[in-house]
């Protein structure tokens, strides 16, 4: 073996360490598999059993009912409104991503939800907008309750909402409490659940 | 080579010139598309707003271009939130009224004999000169 011939094969042998260090650094970063983060919105969004003893004011009689309907959330799954409204009050959010006063409120209901979670479930409800931009608008004002997406606009007929943002009070039981167009902030909205369902 | 430099520098003199031509032809203005979406939602006066009913398509970040009369893009863009506007005059002591949704955007065009508004891939809406208060292409939706 000549001396270049060695000095060319030292070098390649350095090459390929290298190069068999950095496929190993890869490696490893590929070894810890990338949990996809799960679609904001979606099923495992949904709120967990209601405590055991909440207490709750009775809805007023002659409270009509709140529409029963089903939607489709951000993942796909199926949500019955009815099967949350059973067990606790429930809050409908109504917003599309692009609408300004939904987002100056969001982040103030988002912390409002995670408050109540459990006891009061909250749910958003999309129209006229995009699967991506919703995702972003979720993430962005930390939004962990359940969203439907009502992409014919028909959950929003039935509950007569025309633009966002617009919220709905529903009692345990499914009687329409309390509806504000144009939307409520978090702080009445916190003590109008404290005056009509929270006991 | 003084001949090789004047074939070289011919062709970017050339293509100065054209494009010369076609800035004098295409004469371009600014202007404001102004749309009043007489959708008649109750709601405050003055707040932001978006199309209702028939005209949900119009929103903040709704896409639109504003084409001539053969179809040829002139300006496109996102249009802005709207505005609400009463739909009369009438004090009537409440603060939600019936009102209209008003958008605004500004754009650049070229002259034409004719332009229309396309929102979000809906039917286009003609635009109608008017420089009542500054240079608009305004519509009524619905007309």
């Amino acid at each position: 073996m000549t001396r270049r011939r060695a000095v060319r094969l030292a070098a390649a042998a350095l090459a390929l360490a290298g190069v068999l260090a950095s496929t190993a650094a890869c490696s490893d970063d590929e070894d810890v598999p990338a949990s996809p983060a799960p679609i904001a919105g979606g099923a495992s969004a949904l709120p967990g059993p209601a405590p055991a003893g909440l207490a709750l004011r009775p809805a007023p009689s002659g409270a009509p009912g709140a529409p029963a309907v089903t939607g489709t959330l951000t993942d796909g799954s199926t949500l019955a409104l009815a099967d949350l409204w059973a067990a606790r009050p429930v809050v409908l959010v109504f917003f599309s991503s692009w609408c300004g006063p939904c987002e100056q409120r969001q982040d103030a209901l988002s912390e409002l939800a995670r408050t109540h979670r459990d006891a009061v479930a909250f749910v958003g409800v999309v129209t006229e907008d995009t699967p991506e931009d919703v995702q972003r608008y979720l993430r962005a004002h930390r939004v962990e309750y359940p969203v439907v997406v009502d992409d014919d606009g028909a959950i929003w007929q039935s509950y007569a909402v025309r633009e966002p943002p617009a919220v709905v009070l529903v009692a345990k039981g499914g009687a329409l409490l309390r509806g504000w167009p144009g939307g409520v902030d978090a702080a009445a909205l916190d003590a109008q659940l404290r005056e009509l369902v929270l006991a | 080579m003084r001949r090789l430099l004047a074939v070289l520098s011919l062709p970017p003199l050339l293509a100065g010139a054209l494009t010369a031509c076609d800035d004098a032809e295409e004469t371009r203005s600014t202007t404001t598309v102004r749309v009043l979406v007489r959708d008649i939602n109750i709601r405050p006066e003055g707040v932001e707003c978006a199309g209702t009913g028939p005209y949900t398509h119009f929103h903040n970040r709704a896409p639109f271009q504003v084409i001539d009369g053969d179809g040829r893009t002139l300006a496109e863009g996102a249009l802005p939130s709207g505005t609400s506007v009463a739909t009369f005059e009438e004090d009537l002591e409440v603060e939600r009224v019936p009102t209209y949704c008003e958008f605004a955007v500004p754009v650049t065009v070229a002259t034409r004999d004719a332009y229309r508004l396309v929102v979000d891939g809906h039917p286009p809406i003609a635009l109608t000169p008017n420089d009542s208060e500054g240079p608009a292409l305004v519509a009524v939706v619905p007309s």
